[in-house]
């Protein structure tokens, strides 16, 4: 009898809960597991997508573009010499512990992320933490800083000194390491202000359970564009299948990290459709210019005539892929619209290993201390956003070199190895890639190509290209840097420096009734437009 | 039995200095640098050795152990490299869900594979028993992730009857107190909640507990099949006592001795947290945080997670050891 009671009691539970209460929520599947959620600390995009919803920065990125916008600066001025920066700041702004935006609030959020001296740096710092893209952007800390000095010159007004003139400093400023934090919920909460985040966003922070997923709920005095669904979900589905699976079902409404297998299943799904991310990242073979073959510029060109770019993007990129041409993806405004890349062409490569002295085509390889060793070719053990299946992209750029007589070694290693055999400058041949941060030209370039000959980009020197980059790196004309950009594309190009191979428009899926949702390049993508049908 | 109980605990002590040497040790034999995985693409020479320097990478070997023992012995297994958490409380927060899963697995396997492991034994050779022998085979051979998969996607996407994955819907608002999301939602009389939580547990529960479900049929197969050849069961038959009251009076009572040698080191490896099941499943347990942590190279987390591991099965070891000089007075240390 008491069997049946609870027998009868469990199906009565269970048919409660089968009907799903209205969709007021939208349901998002991340990869994983945010880091925190203090944008000053973070790196990592799972966490960013969540704290983009929770706070707004100075600028903001415009649409699906890279261009810049007013956010909660409604305006700014800059000085002739553009080293000083004067922004206005939208009134009537609060952050959502009620305490008001107002340019202290913006002060101290600049002097946390630059003085080693704030106690609320300080305490980051001993906590293990770093404000690792406030140095990577802006120069270092304290002295160090291109920043000289911060100062409110009035209840909404704050005025920013540089050292020199910064050019991509708007754009940096747009990223959502610089989104603006309430000062008083980081001085209660401390080093753990990242579990409990208070901004100005579209909308506010509710729950984190570990390992699970993080609720937010919509914020009605948003001043911006009002948020169309009450309350957001971001749920931690590790594996690329089972989000693909959850989607499906119906209990996520939207994910990333899509298998490029699985595009055309989501595009024939009549209740599903397909979202590309405009494209920011580039997948590239670089070469190790210790090993003596790869010095003379034929057989760098000889690579890159022999591999089939688009014929590896037709196949292994589900759609997705771009035949690369240059290292800047084709929305950045750097981008070199002349520079066709190499055709594919198996005689002029082979053309060019015989003017190179190659005519039997190159399966050893000379170090520059005159070790011989066979040609190993490595490629990555982990998918990433610009090689999303590094192994079959591999295996057929290998087989393209193969058929000009280049007989080269496929070989990978676990993923830190990996990263530690290229910092140390150890592989001879190998895939790697990059994903901007800023939508700015510099970000790409200048990190590989402003200091010739480090071991991590395979002892690349190319001087003239170096001083190009620079140069730009000066300038604050948009007109006038992108032409230095193209410049140096073309540099990089003639001297086949390094093989641009694909740039991919990583997939988002969504459920079909989903509307409003704008992917963006740098993946900083706002809920507060979207809506459920 | 006292003394017994004292010489087997003691022998415990070894077992785990040597698993916390090993633990320790696995982590620098790994390849590749933490502080470069951490950093990835972004790596500069200076912020490699900054990181080191920061996660004490850069002392001795000898001095990192000493450290690291002292903390442990003080409850104390660290922070999390990435995230700035203690270690022990994450462990905490995350073991009731290992616990609830790994309970209504084993729960399903005993339900399940003693009944068919004695119907088997007094059926053998029958179709019934060959059945059921193919089956346990099936189910300790098949592998947990690929049936994972294949039941979320019959269950949960093709017929839409059950979830694919959590512990409650998202649309569910509910805020437990001791993470025994069953045992909140029952003291706090949250019937939808419970009901949820119940669905939620269903495919993770029969895909976790299909390997212990195939050894206890096996197992209790087996031994009951032993049993039967006895004497005393002849006697019992002879007595005129029904078929029924010979097995479950007499032969499985004695058959099942072995049977829960068995139940007990599958116990163990439950609560270590089943690390395929959860993952394919979001289950936020032990084995998620695992699996997340060693992709991360949260040394802090895996060795902790390692250790903490390790003790369970240790105990669980244990206790059934003792349990198993308990049940059967005839066995003597």
């Amino acid at each position: 009898m008491r069997l049946g009671r609870l027998a009868c009691f469990v199906v009565l539970a269970l048919q409660l809960a089968v009907a799903p209460a209205a969709a007021q929520t939208f349901v998002f599947g991340a990869q994983g597991e945010p880091v925190q959620l203090d944008p000053a600390i973070i790196t990592d995009g799972i966490s960013s997508r969540i704290t983009r919803q929770i706070y707004d920065g100075l600028v903001k990125y415009k649409g699906a573009t890279t261009e810049v916008e007013p956010a909660l600066a409604q305006s700014w001025e800059v000085s002739p010499d553009a080293k000083v920066w004067t922004f206005t700041l939208r009134r009537n702004v609060t952050f959502h512990d009620g305490t008001p935006l107002d340019a202290r609030a913006v002060v101290w959020n600049f002097e946390r992320w630059w003085k080693s001296s704030h106690p609320q740096h300080d305490n980051q710092v001993k906590a293990g933490q770093t404000f690792e893209y406030w140095e990577g952007q802006f120069g270092g800390f304290d002295d160090k800083s291109i920043v000289t000095k911060i100062e409110a010159t009035g209840s909404h007004a704050v005025r920013l000194t540089l050292k020199d003139p910064q050019a991509p400093f708007l754009a940096n400023l747009a990223m959502f390491v610089f989104d603006i934090a309430s000062p008083a919920a980081v001085e209660k909460w401390g080093t753990e202000f990242g579990k409990h985040p208070v901004g100005t966003g579209a909308y506010k922070f509710v729950e984190w359970k570990p390992n699970q997923e993080v609720v937010l709920e919509a914020n009605p005095d948003y001043w911006g564009v009002k948020p169309r669904i009450k309350r957001v979900v971001v749920r931690n589905i590790k594996d690329n299948s089972q989000r693909l699976g959850a989607l499906k079902a119906g209990e996520i409404h939207g994910m990333e990290g899509l298998n490029p297998d699985d595009v055309a299943v989501v595009k024939r799904d009549p209740g599903l459709h397909v979202l590309l991310r405009p494209t920011n990242t580039t997948g590239y073979i670089a070469f190790n210019y210790k090993v003596k073959e790869f010095q003379d510029k034929r057989v760098r060109q000889a690579f890159a005539h022999a591999i089939n770019r688009q014929a590896i993007v037709d196949a292994l990129y589900g759609g997705t892929g771009l035949a690369a041409t240059q290292f800047q993806p084709p929305p950045l405004w750097g981008y070199n619209k002349d520079l066709k890349g190499y055709e594919h062409s198996p005689a002029k490569a082979q053309e060019l290993l015989k003017q190179a002295g190659l005519a039997t085509g190159l399966s050893t390889i000379t170090w520059d201390d005159g070790k011989k060793e066979p040609l190993v070719f490595w490629y990555m053990s982990r998918s990433r956003p610009y090689f999303p299946s590094p192994k079959e992209i591999g295996e057929a750029m290998a087989v393209d070199l193969a058929k000009v007589g280049i007989k080269a070694q496929l070989q990978t290693a676990e993923w830190a190895v990996y990263l530690d055999k290229r910092k140390n400058g150890q592989m001879p041949l190998y895939m790697l890639g990059w994903t901007g941060d800023n939508g700015d030209p510099d970000n790409f370039l200048c990190y590989f190509f402003c200091a010739p000959g480090v071991s991590r980009e395979g002892f690349y020197a190319n001087q003239p290209l170096a001083d190009v980059l620079l140069r730009a790196q000066k300038l604050t004309s948009q007109a006038e840097r992108a032409k230095l950009y193209r410049q140096a594309e073309q540099l990089l190009h003639d001297d086949a420096g390094r093989l641009f191979i694909a740039n991919n428009q990583p997939p988002l899926a969504f459920a079909r009734r989903v509307k409003g949702y704008v992917p963006h390049p740098t993946g900083s993508e706002y809920f507060n437009t979207v809506e459920l049908q | 039995m006292t003394r017994y109980a004292i010489r087997r605990g003691l022998t415990v002590v070894p077992v785990l200095i040597g698993v916390s040497l090993l633990v320790f040790s696995f982590i620098h034999l790994i390849p590749g640098d933490p502080a470069l995985t951490m950093l990835g693409e972004r790596a500069t020479p200076e912020k490699v050795t900054a990181v080191r320097a920061r996660l004490g990478l850069d002392r001795p070997l000898w001095a990192q152990y000493a450290l690291y023992v002292g903390k442990v012995l003080r409850g104390d297994l660290g922070v999390s490299i990435v995230r700035g958490d203690p270690v022990a409380t994450d462990l905490w927060r995350r073991f009731p869900a290992t616990v609830e899963l790994a309970g209504a697995a084993l729960l399903l396997a005993i339900a399940v594979g003693v009944p068919a492991g004695m119907m088997c034994a007094v059926r053998r050779n029958s179709l019934l028993d060959s059945l059921a022998r193919v089956g346990a085979l099936t189910g300790v051979s098949m592998p947990i992730f690929w049936l994972g998969l294949v039941l979320a996607w019959i269950f949960g996407v093709q017929l839409g009857l059950l979830p694919t994955g959590f512990r409650l819907d998202s649309e569910t608002t509910f805020r437990p107190v001791t993470n025994f999301l069953i045992l909140d939602a029952l003291l706090q009389r949250e019937w939808a909640v419970l009901g949820d939580a119940l669905r939620h547990l269903i495919l993770p529960a029969v895909a976790l507990a299909t390997i212990p479900l195939a050894v206890i049929t096996r197992m209790t197969r087996a031994s009951l099949l032993e049993e039967l050849t006895r004497d005393y069961i002849r006697t019992a038959q002879a007595k005129g006592l029904s078929q029924l009251a010979v097995i479950t009076r007499h032969g499985l009572r004695n058959a099942l001795l072995p049977v829960l040698t068995v139940i007990g080191l599958q116990t163990g490896r439950l609560l270590a947290g089943a690390i395929l099941t959860e993952t394919i499943f979001s289950w936020p347990g032990i084995g998620l945080w695992v699996y997340e942590s060693i992709e991360s190279r949260d040394y802090a987390i895996v060795q902790g997670a390692t250790l903490f591991i390790a003790v369970i099965v240790v105990t669980v070891n244990l206790v059934t050891d003792l349990l198993y000089a308990v049940a059967d007075p005839r066995i003597q240390y």
